[in-house]
């Protein structure tokens, strides 16, 4: 029978406003010198990733990796309400979360995995430490006013069979995308970022995966100024972070594989 | 109010997470509430809805478990061959167990959307610890099933049927072309489908029905959450609903109605909405079971309690 290995979870960050992780202790006979964190996307997006991020952290852990996943504040079960939380904030729990990883895991390498915001956060970040070994980034968000405007479209889509709102849900203050607010402050925010903007390198060494056909072979260009070593992966695979018809959470084995492939190499 | 995350259970592998009060409050002990996983999503619930509840409650005094069952979230998967139903009631268990252990806690009330209705309707039947039950949006038929491939044009035909039925707007759409007819059609075959191949309804022996009598006799308090955008609540009309007016215990069974909401409660008006229905439930239900025996009527057929205010009369 396979053992389990059970994550641990944990409250980290400031006490008065803790963040919610779960650490996955790599196993012992394979352990690798880098550990790993997980940014994970937000809203929506974040609740259709568990599944798929939680395996992905399995995997890294099982080939010896230690990994942390964690909440965002005023995210999944970390503190705070929605409406609290800010890209600066986020940026900021990053960090922590690396201070974090590097307490509990006793290692200085570190290699961040985002996907969608997750990894536009991680970038930005990884640009402006300059410290970080590896970077993987899953479909990232590249450009903000887009990835707004997909996710306004898709919540219209969504509401096109459902009640309508009436007048006083209409005057909800915030911006609201799948039950999840987007403050006007964070609409503002993440309509700034542009990837392309970045002129440093967010890691020495770089990794992207794209399943969107429209974005694909806009990594290649992506980081061309940042002087990293980076691969770029076009894979068919379905858009895990997209509400499905019948409410199945997707976890696409061929980009679990890559990722764990790349680090693998990475970090022999 | 403050949270903690947690490990529990036989083998140390269900993750939840824990709030409570730091304050005593006033009054005799009150019951836990545990939240069980909607479906697959993990303990945090559509639209992060189950941390609202949780919040709210502890912060109104409760203490509050939401979970994952093995294999959900971050549990882990059992090694066992047990059938999900019934790893979850047990499971469900475990964590009424952990609670009265490590909290001196014995009696609880539990809560879930749809599948977790089901295993909250379960393992209130199982455990006498169960003194109340909020079943929201529960899947009345078995097809309601998150992973049924026609949910989505039900949900839609609901829909249709309910509300754009009698909405200027959308016969417009539909007068002018701009309208989806190949969905349109596609949903108006399948519900004629479902329609044919739907049997007579739920007979007054139905196993949903006679759970009910029993938690009833046993004086559980049950309340039944449909979303009004939900097929769920037809479900309830066509299946027990004629039936369900003739539980015999006055006051025990409820069935709340939250207006134009869908079934993961999308819209934050919508969450509001529940918030404050939830929180007048569990407070109701952790009143002494002693004012529920004194008030309890004999057999009557009218007994069912309907929420209004924030939520329309059911037509039952």
């Amino acid at each position: 029978m396979k053992s389990v290995k059970i994550p641990l979870p944990f409250h980290f960050g400031p006490a008065a406003q803790p963040l919610f992780g779960c650490y996955h202790e790599p196993d012992l006979a394979r352990r690798r010198q880098c550990a790993v964190i997980i940014c994970q996307p937000i809203g929506h997006e974040y609740i259709n990733c568990h599944r798929a991020l939680r395996q992905l952290a399995v995997r890294l852990a099982e080939v010896g990796f230690p990994v942390l996943r964690f909440d965002y504040y005023g995210c999944g079960d970390s503190s705070g309400n929605a409406e609290a939380g800010t890209i600066p904030r986020w940026l900021e729990d990053i960090s922590e979360a690396i201070f974090q990883v590097k307490q509990r895991s006793k290692l200085d390498t570190v290699c961040i995995a985002g996907l969608r915001l997750g990894g536009a956060l991680a970038a930005m970040l990884g640009a402006e430490r300059g410290d970080i070994e590896s970077m993987l980034l899953w479909d990232p968000v590249v450009d903000g006013k887009s990835y707004l405007e997909d996710l306004q479209l898709l919540q219209k889509e969504q509401m096109r069979s459902r009640p309508k709102p009436g007048r006083r849900e209409r005057a909800q203050e915030h911006l609201e995308i799948l039950g999840f607010p987007f403050t006007h402050a964070l609409y503002s925010q993440v309509q700034e970022i542009k990837l392309r903007a970045i002129t440093r390198r967010p890691a020495k060494n770089m990794f992207m995966i794209q399943s969107r056909t429209s974005d694909q072979g806009r990594g290649a260009e992506l980081f061309n100024l940042t002087e990293s070593n980076w691969e770029y992966q076009a894979l068919p695979i379905p858009q895990i972070w997209l509400p499905t018809t019948n409410g199945s959470l997707l976890v696409p084995g061929q980009a679990l594989q890559s990722i764990v492939s790349w680090t693998c190499r990475m970090h022999s | 109010m403050r949270e903690q995350p947690l490990l529990f259970g036989e083998m140390k592998s269900l993750i939840g997470i824990l709030a409570d009060s730091p304050r005593t409050h006033p009054g005799p002990p009150r019951p836990a509430v545990i939240l069980l996983n909607p479906g697959i999503v993990h303990r945090v619930g559509p639209g992060r809805i189950y941390v609202k509840i949780a919040r709210i409650l502890a912060e109104t005094g409760f203490t509050v478990l939401r979970f994952d069952f093995s294999g959900i979230g971050d549990s882990a998967v059992r090694q066992d061959s047990l059938p999900f139903e019934k790893s979850a009631v047990s499971e469900a268990q475990e964590a009424m167990d952990f609670l009265q252990r490590a909290h001196n806690i014995d009696r609880f009330i539990l809560m879930g959307g749809c599948s977790g209705a089901v295993i909250s309707l379960e393992a209130a039947l199982n455990d006498p610890r169960v003194i109340g039950a909020v079943l929201i949006n529960f899947p009345f038929t078995q097809d309601q099933d998150e992973n049924a491939p026609d949910l989505a044009l039900r949900r839609a035909a609901h829909y249709y049927r309910n509300f754009a039925l009698v909405n200027p707007r959308s016969w417009q759409k539909l007068c002018t072309g701009k309208a989806n007819y190949r969905f349109l059609l596609r949903v108006m075959c399948s519900e004629v489908k479902r329609r044919v191949s739907f049997g007579p309804g739920a007979s007054p022996e139905s196993p949903l029905l006679h759970s009910l009598r029993c938690l009833a006799d046993r004086g559980v308090r049950v309340t039944l959450v449909c979303s009004e955008g939900d097929p769920s609540l037809e479900e309830l009309h066509d299946t027990v609903g004629k039936y369900l007016r003739q539980l015999s215990h006055c006051g025990s069974i409820a069935v709340s109605i939250v207006r134009r909401s869908d079934h993961t409660f999308t819209s934050l008006y919508d969450q509001e909405q529940l918030l404050e229905l939830i929180l007048e439930r569990v407070q109701t239900m952790a009143q002494p079971v002693e004012n529920l025996s004194n008030s309890r009527e004999p057999l009557c057929t009218e007994n069912i309690v309907l929420q209004e205010g924030l939520t329309r009369q059911s037509s039952l």
